[in-house]
């Protein structure tokens, strides 16, 4: 960082470190060598995780508000928006599905590094204000990112359950995913998570349309982020067709909801800041 | 024929028709304006085949309603945005404040070949505008008056700009990032009736350096050269706001080398004719889109999400989630795509609904399990380790 001390720059680091200790405690909770320690028996080490991730949330929620007050409008348009919003978003609803489902929760030690890869690079970047354009105003936006946060949220934790039936291929992954349920289960709650988050695609898709006509006078227009978008949605369908229909491995079928993921990740954080033509263009 | 349309149906020809949409929308990516359509159409056409004779042979869609309503909606989705496309129309215009936008002010009409909207019948003036800016130019809201016709025939003022779409007759009116300053002038040729009209400069402050166009006065073979220096009061280290009422002009008249400099209500006398500088005034660009479609879509798309969503959520809700019961279903899992659909699991769904908690939802416990001696995920392990 350069540009010296912001409001919300204290309260992003704070909110990662507590993503940071729930990882580490998450990690330490699988891990065979402590396995015999009375907190990771009695899954205490689970709350400690949660209640790590909720502080997370709230500790990013603030950095949002406190930015949203600096610059006078909400995470819409940079990357460095986009990103400690996506991170406040995506711990958010992780959170959610970790305590209502406990079966899935060591695959924390795969859903938090990824969101640590959107924690490193919005370090990376400067917290210059970004201009807030008229097109913005309208109340759609609300719902299309709403709704695209959802979708990316159902598909981190898709990304969980397959990075656990991965590495269950190997020895020390079937050590360290011991108390999860089996693949046949993971897989199953994997690609409803990924049903989930085609239904959350589709109406993100259409309210995008919506405000699309209504800023910019046309529902779709294959600019680049559109076209990525529409991508991953067939994406996700086609990995939906061949899960539901064919039988896969376990393994092949995380790398199917790995490979859906990657898309959705360059749809999100590539396509907007790579292309000139894209919604970034449009403003 | 069932034969045929069967074979139409099967699941490889969806995915081939995927493949080819994935590969047609990667062609389009970045560049949509210079790559043809087609690539993306066929892909679609065959899909819409494919997708129809799914429709009509394929028990798993067609036996479900949720699946059902989804794919008819995707298949409507993609009828509407061909009809869409084939009575749709695209233009722009520029309207001068105080006009009467008319049919014949369009500009790079696109239509499809059955258009057939009433835009003969569309009718609105143009009032004043304003456009705000932020430090460093950065456009923010437009807010442009415009006079509509109720249904009694009166005029009645709206505010239109940005997102706040004018719609006359289905066609809809948007604001755009184009529009600039106009010079209201009245020529009165020697010895005849004054005439008067506008002449648009370009966008502004887009080309703020570049105030400048040429006219030929009516009966003449004069090319007349102005060059509008405008003070809008535009900067660039503070917010600031486009606005006719707060600007003003110097109107500089060039011909034949003279150059001359009008202000508001001055003329200059011509050859063939006195040129008079009336007023300063400003013009908005619109964009106009016409597309009968649109509406239906969004309510088919939300309608085959419903049907998406209420297809997922029986097959959440109903199908078991306990390890023997998902062994069984495993069971009778086909390894080829399957030709008839698939038989629920489960008779007693309230029994299943139970037990969705105790296989995730549960606390599992491990404090009495030894890992090495898991093999792996063995079920039965992880059942007894459950309290």
């Amino acid at each position: 960082m350069t540009s010296g001390i912001v409001a919300e720059i204290p309260w992003l680091w704070a909110g990662l470190s507590a993503y940071m200790v729930a990882t580490l405690v998450s990690m330490w909770g699988v891990s065979p060598r402590f396995a015999g320690m009375p907190i990771i028996q009695h899954k205490t080490h689970e709350y400690i995780v949660l209640g790590c991730l909720a502080i997370g949330v709230v500790l990013l929620a603030t950095a949002i508000g406190a930015r949203w007050m600096r610059i006078g409008h909400g995470p819409w348009i940079s990357l460095f928006e986009l990103l400690m919003s996506q991170l406040c978003s995506l711990g958010l609803i992780f959170a959610l599905l970790y305590w209502r489902l406990p079966g899935m929760r060591p695959s924390a030690v795969i859903v938090l590094p990824v969101m640590w890869i959107l924690g490193s690079w919005v370090l990376t970047l400067e917290p210059t204000a970004s201009h807030f354009p008229a097109t913005y105003y309208n109340v759609w936006k609300w719902s299309h990112v709403g709704l695209g946060k959802i979708f990316l949220a159902l598909l981190l934790a898709g990304v969980g359950l397959a990075g656990v039936m991965i590495a269950r291929t190997t020895k020390l992954g079937q050590n360290w995913f011991r108390s999860m349920p089996s693949d046949m289960v993971v897989d199953r709650l994997a690609w409803r998570f990924m049903m989930l988050a085609l239904v959350f695609d589709s109406l993100m898709l259409i309210a995008g349309a919506v405000w699309a006509q209504d800023a910019w006078g046309r529902y779709w227009a294959w600019d680049s982020l559109e076209t990525s978008a529409f991508l991953t949605w067939l994406f996700l369908a086609i990995g939906l067709h061949v899960r539901l229909t064919y039988k896969v491995p376990h393994w092949l079928s995380g790398l199917l909801i790995i490979g859906i993921f990657c898309m959705a990740f360059a749809t999100y954080f590539g396509a907007p800041y790579i292309s000139p033509s894209a919604h970034k263009g449009m403003v | 024929m069932f034969k045929v349309l069967r074979r139409l149906a099967s699941l490889k020809m969806t995915l081939v028709g995927m493949v080819l949409l994935i590969s047609g929308s990667m062609l389009m990516y970045g560049n949509p304006a210079d790559v043809p359509v087609w690539v993306v159409v066929i892909p679609l056409a065959f899909m819409a085949l494919n997708l129809t004779a799914a429709i009509i042979t394929n028990k798993r869609i067609n036996h479900q309603p949720g699946l059902l309503v989804f794919h008819v909606c995707l298949l409507g989705l993609v009828i509407l945005a061909g009809i869409g496309r084939l009575t749709h129309l695209d233009a722009h215009t520029e309207i001068p404040i105080g006009t009467e936008f008319g049919a014949d002010r369009l500009l790079e009409v696109r239509t499809g070949l059955w258009h057939s909207g009433n835009l003969d019948q569309v009718t609105f003036v143009q009032g004043p505008y304003t456009v705000q800016y932020a430090p460093g130019l950065r456009r923010g809201l437009t807010h442009s008056h415009v006079l509509v016709k109720d249904a009694q025939g009166q005029w009645v003022e709206k505010v239109i700009g940005d997102d706040r779409v004018l719609v006359v007759e289905g066609y809809r009116f948007y604001t755009t990032h184009n529009k600039g300053f106009t010079t209201l002038l009245t020529w009165t040729p020697d010895g005849g009736e004054p005439i008067t009209g506008v002449v648009n400069m370009p966008s502004y402050p887009l080309f703020d350096y570049k105030q400048d166009n040429e006219w030929t006065p009516p009966g003449t073979q004069q090319v007349i050269k102005f060059w509008l220096q405008i003070d809008a009061g535009l900067t660039l280290e503070h917010a600031w706001t486009l606005d006719a009422r707060n600007s003003s002009a110097v109107l500089v008249v060039t011909n034949n080398d003279i150059r001359q400099e009008l202000h508001e209500g001055e003329a200059v006398k011509l050859p063939g004719g006195v040129l008079k500088f009336d007023k300063l005034t400003m013009w908005m660009g619109y964009r106009i889109f016409y597309d009968p479609t649109i509406q239906w879509m969004f309510f088919i798309a939300v309608a085959g999400v419903l049907g998406l969503g209420f297809y997922f959520w029986r097959k959440i809700n109903l199908q078991p989630w306990t390890e023997e019961s998902l062994e069984e279903a495993s069971q009778d899992k086909p390894k080829e795509p399957l030709k008839e659909p698939l038989k629920e699991t489960m008779s007693e769904p309230l029994k299943h609904t139970s037990q969705l908690k105790t296989a995730l939802t549960k606390p599992v416990t491990t404090q009495h399990m030894s890992i090495s001696q898991r093999s792996g995920h063995d079920l039965a392990a992880i059942s007894k380790g459950r309290s």
